[in-house]
């Protein structure tokens, strides 16, 4: 599966990163090159290259962006979960939580032996193959023809070889998962509309010497309902069902938080500093006054001046002076600006409507953290903050999983061999009454026929 | 039909139980031993040793005796309601003792529920729902059923973060997938661990190599590191061939360990004794000397870490032996390790987009016409950062490193970083 080599050859599958929301599988091919919104990238300056290289642009862009080392880009080694982020969307695909967690639930491991149905865009059926390695193999099955084909050419390319990953054109509703694999898989995924028609076929192919594992992948709860009737009457048990997700958290550095302190100072700083002012206009006025006075005496008549006298006494008070001073403090020249356009509606102020103080955001703004010349952030002072995305995936699928537990097989051995534990049989049925009612074999061959479930409407 | 090794309660392993009442017990199946489980019962390992995992039985005296599988029972809808069941109304006239009688008579526990249930007061009166719930209740406390469980990664792991979830770490079953999965766990691959939860990482991962590939463990511990949880997985000999271990010690590259002298002179030998225990301590040296070697020649195909030492710590000093596109693959229980190691990741520029997510997982009860989320649901299963390994300034293959072109590199890089810089301005 995929290049298992140090260094990038001719023909490899890659995924090569551009951003993290722009990944691209791309097979290396000599003589190709590469072009991006960023550069041009010759394939050939890949090959050779160990797996994981920063690959920089060896010219502009078509559209004149980027340059000689202007872009840069990453040749990846493929992984399932890279892939999931590349690959070509033929339908909705599963992402890494609900692919890991079914992994997980339905044992699957090295040696297992896997069936998918349907094989979609394959995002699932690679991180299969890939964990259950060599000895194991994938059973897989598309009933689009075009998706089969393209998945199958896919597989071949990614050196998933039909040894490892069996992939059929085939409804397995309808013709079930054939004859061929009776009796010996481990475990079986369905992704499909209607997974209840294919659940009688897949008990049909998983092993029943030990615990067989199923998993019904359906985004509607009504279809959750009728998959748990149909499982249970095909005689699975510990059904059981999970939604599962993967909260992204975005996390940011920003300045330690100020402390009230702080602001308390810069108020007590501003207030002497506002106080200081005032005494000096004070002063001015008085000294203006004074000269006044002194011209008038020399030649002026008096009434100008007690005209003069009420103004200064309004300084005095701290009311005005700002308009004439052009350098006060500011954070009040800023409170006054924003409030003009509440002047501009005179009637409204008239009116006597409160002045609501306008807090600048220029003071709490946090800055953005300086990059050094090495193009580290400097964490020096700094904290890492995290938070949820604002908006993130809310729901996936319903995963409803049972299992097969080899009870008739070990009924069988221990009558054979007469040794280990008693055997007798004795229906339990969610009840503690026996009940008379045995569901053998035989019986869910019947309960295969339309079943007498509740109705719900098309998926 | 050929099929993949069956999986058969054996001599030696340790089996994981549910009893009736939902709880998970742990018991040890030993040859012609008596597993005991406490408040519960007891039986005859013999009983089980051989039987496939996942049967649910009945204990018959010291006796197993196979059940079938539980099947769900629809239950039918009535036109009953609570309205005229009034609460603390005396409703069983069946007293403790004459329940506790009826049990030492050997009475089945069915039949002490059928008693309960005709001598209850209002019985008839409540919804079919109600009387489900109530039978279940009664038998989860008299009946002696229990079922094994087959120790898979998933079971194994909810069956610790029932038990103590701090003792691993707080890595729920989807947490554990996710690691597994982000960190491309594969047969044949070659892994570094490093993790103080106690084993549920390491042994996860070596149940997915299965045999075939290299695990590293780097411990804090003078001796290899005990794994608790290994023992749960019941992992056979050859699961666990791929695991080697060093200390912090020992894994760093310019330390020579100090190990006991295994050459002594030929006359120096005085017994036999002496000599083979010399060999033994050589032997061990070797394997110390290989281990290490095998760490200093790098290019390991991921990094697991799952510790409470500073995860930054450990990614400095290993990520050098990681290999290009390489994914690094750390957990935490509390966001604040990750957010700050992500804040330092993220600007170093061997590594490739560090991201944080954590996992939410919710169960459902799915009876016929009583489908809904479990009542109570586990708050976290802890973070995951994921980064891969990148080459900042990589050296093609046929080019031999030459001293020389290495550091025109070096300073080719210093000015690419800068580029690389307004471009990632750009594109963000």
């Amino acid at each position: 599966m995929w290049s298992s080599k140090r260094t990038i050859a001719a023909g490899d599958t890659v995924i090569v990163w551009m951003t993290r929301d722009s990944l691209e599988p791309l097979v290396v091919t000599p003589n190709a090159v590469l072009h991006n919104k960023w550069g041009q990238y010759p394939h050939n300056a890949f090959i050779g290259l160990p797996y994981g290289s920063k690959v920089r642009s060896s010219a502009p862009s078509n559209s004149g962006r980027g340059g000689p080392s202007g872009g840069f880009l990453y040749i990846l080694r493929p992984t399932p979960e890279l892939w999931t982020l590349a690959l070509p969307h033929r339908t909705q695909i599963l992402y890494i939580a609900d692919i890991s967690f079914v992994v997980n639930w339905l044992n699957i491991g090295p040696g297992k032996r896997v069936v998918e149905a349907g094989t979609g865009s394959g995002s699932f059926s690679h991180s299969v193959a890939r964990t259950v390695g060599r000895e194991g193999r994938l059973f897989t099955f598309e009933f689009h023809e075009q998706r089969a084909m393209k998945a199958k050419a896919e597989f071949e390319k990614h050196g998933l070889s039909p040894g490892l990953v069996t992939l059929q054109h085939r409804n397995v509703c309808k013709d079930g998962f054939g004859e061929g694999i009776a009796d010996s898989i481990d475990a079986v995924f369905l992704d499909l509309p209607a997974p209840w028609e294919a659940i009688p076929h897949a008990k049909k192919v998983l092993r029943k010497d030990g615990v067989a594992r199923i998993c019904c992948f359906s985004p509607c709860i009504e279809q959750v309902i009728r998959t748990v009737t149909a499982l249970n009457d095909a005689g699975f048990s510990e059904i059981t069902m999970f939604e599962t997700l993967q909260r992204p958290i975005e996390v940011s550095s920003t300045p330690k938080l100020a402390s009230i302190e702080d602001a308390a100072d810069r108020l007590k700083a501003a207030e002497i500093k506002r106080e200081e002012k005032r005494l000096r206009q004070i002063a001015q006025n008085r000294e203006k006054e004074a000269l006044d006075k002194a011209l008038a005496e020399g030649g002026g008549s008096g009434s100008s001046g007690a005209g003069k006298r009420k103004q200064s006494e309004g300084d005095e008070d701290g009311e005005g002076g700002e308009g004439e001073n052009g350098e006060g403090d500011v954070k009040r020249a800023k409170t006054q600006s924003s409030t003009t356009p509440e002047e501009r509606e005179g009637e409204k102020e008239e009116e006597g409507l409160p002045r609501v103080p306008v807090l600048t955001t220029r003071e709490i703004k946090m800055p953005v953290p300086a990059r050094s010349k090495s193009g580290k952030y400097d964490m020096e002072g700094k904290i890492a903050v995290s938070k949820a995305l604002p908006e993130v995936r809310g729901h996936t699928s319903y995963l409803t999983f049972a299992c097969l537990v080899p009870y008739a097989y070990a009924l069988a051995q221990g009558e054979k061999k007469g040794t280990g534990a008693v055997v007798e049989v004795k229906e339990v049925v969610n009840g503690i009454t026996p009940s008379t009612e045995t569901k053998g074999e035989g019986e869910n061959e019947k309960s295969a026929e339309p079943e007498p479930e509740v109705k719900v409407g098309d998926a | 039909m050929s099929s993949s090794s069956q999986s058969l309660v054996q001599h030696g392993h340790s089996v994981l139980v549910r009893i009736a009442k939902g709880d998970i017990r742990h018991i040890k199946a030993e040859e012609n031993g008596t597993a005991v489980i406490p408040k519960f019962g007891s039986f005859l390992c013999n009983d089980l040793i051989g039987q496939p995992y996942g049967l649910t039985y009945e204990i018959v005296g010291k006796n197993l005796k196979l059940l079938p599988p539980r099947l769900l029972q629809e239950v039918e809808d009535t036109d009953a309601t609570n309205e005229l069941i009034s609460d603390g109304q005396l409703v069983q006239p069946l007293t403790l003792d004459e329940i506790k009688e009826l049990k030492q008579s050997g009475a089945h526990s069915s039949d002490i529920i059928q008693k309960q249930i005709e001598n209850h007061a209002n019985f008839a009166l409540k919804t079919e729902y109600s009387k489900e719930k109530y039978k279940k209740r009664k038998e989860a406390k008299y009946s002696k059923t229990f079922t094994t469980i087959e120790p898979t990664i998933f079971n194994v792991c909810e069956y610790w973060f029932a038990k103590d979830q701090t003792r691993i770490r707080d890595i729920r079953s989807d947490s554990l997938g996710q690691i597994l999965n982000l960190a491309n766990i594969h047969p044949g691959g070659r892994f570094l661990v490093v993790e103080d939860a106690s084993g549920i990482v390491a042994s996860a991962i070596l149940k997915r190599l299965g045999g075939d590939g290299q695990l590293l463990a780097i411990c804090d511990t003078e001796s290899p590191p005990a794994f608790p949880v290994m023992q749960q997985l019941n992992l056979t000999p050859d699961e666990i061939k791929p695991l080697r271990s060093l200390n912090w010690a020992t894994a760093l590259q310019d330390y020579n360990p100090i190990v006991p002298p295994s050459d002594l002179a030929p006359g120096e030998i005085r017994s036999e004794r002496q000599k083979s225990r010399l060999k033994k301590r050589k032997n061990m040296n070797d394997a110390l000397e290989n281990t290490r070697q095998e760490l200093f020649a790098g290019e390991f195909d991921g990094l697991v870490i799952a510790t409470e030492y500073d995860p930054y710590s450990v990614i400095e000093r290993l990520a050098p032996f990681l290999g290009g596109s390489a994914p690094i693959v750390v957990h935490s229980p509390y966001i604040q390790i990750l957010s700050d190691l992500q804040a330092k990741l993220r600007n170093m520029p061997q590594y490739l987009s560090p991201s944080v997510t954590e996992g939410w997982l919710r169960r459902y009860q799915i009876l016929p016409g009583r489908t809904h989320p479990m009542m109570a649901m586990s708050g976290s299963g802890g973070f995951i950062l994921h980064a891969l390994k990148v080459i900042e300034n990589p050296v093609r293959e046929e080019i031999p490193a030459v001293s020389a072109e290495a550091a025109d590199a070096e300073m080719q890089g210093g000015d690419a970083s800068e580029d690389a810089m307004v471009v990632d301005e750009k594109t963000e």
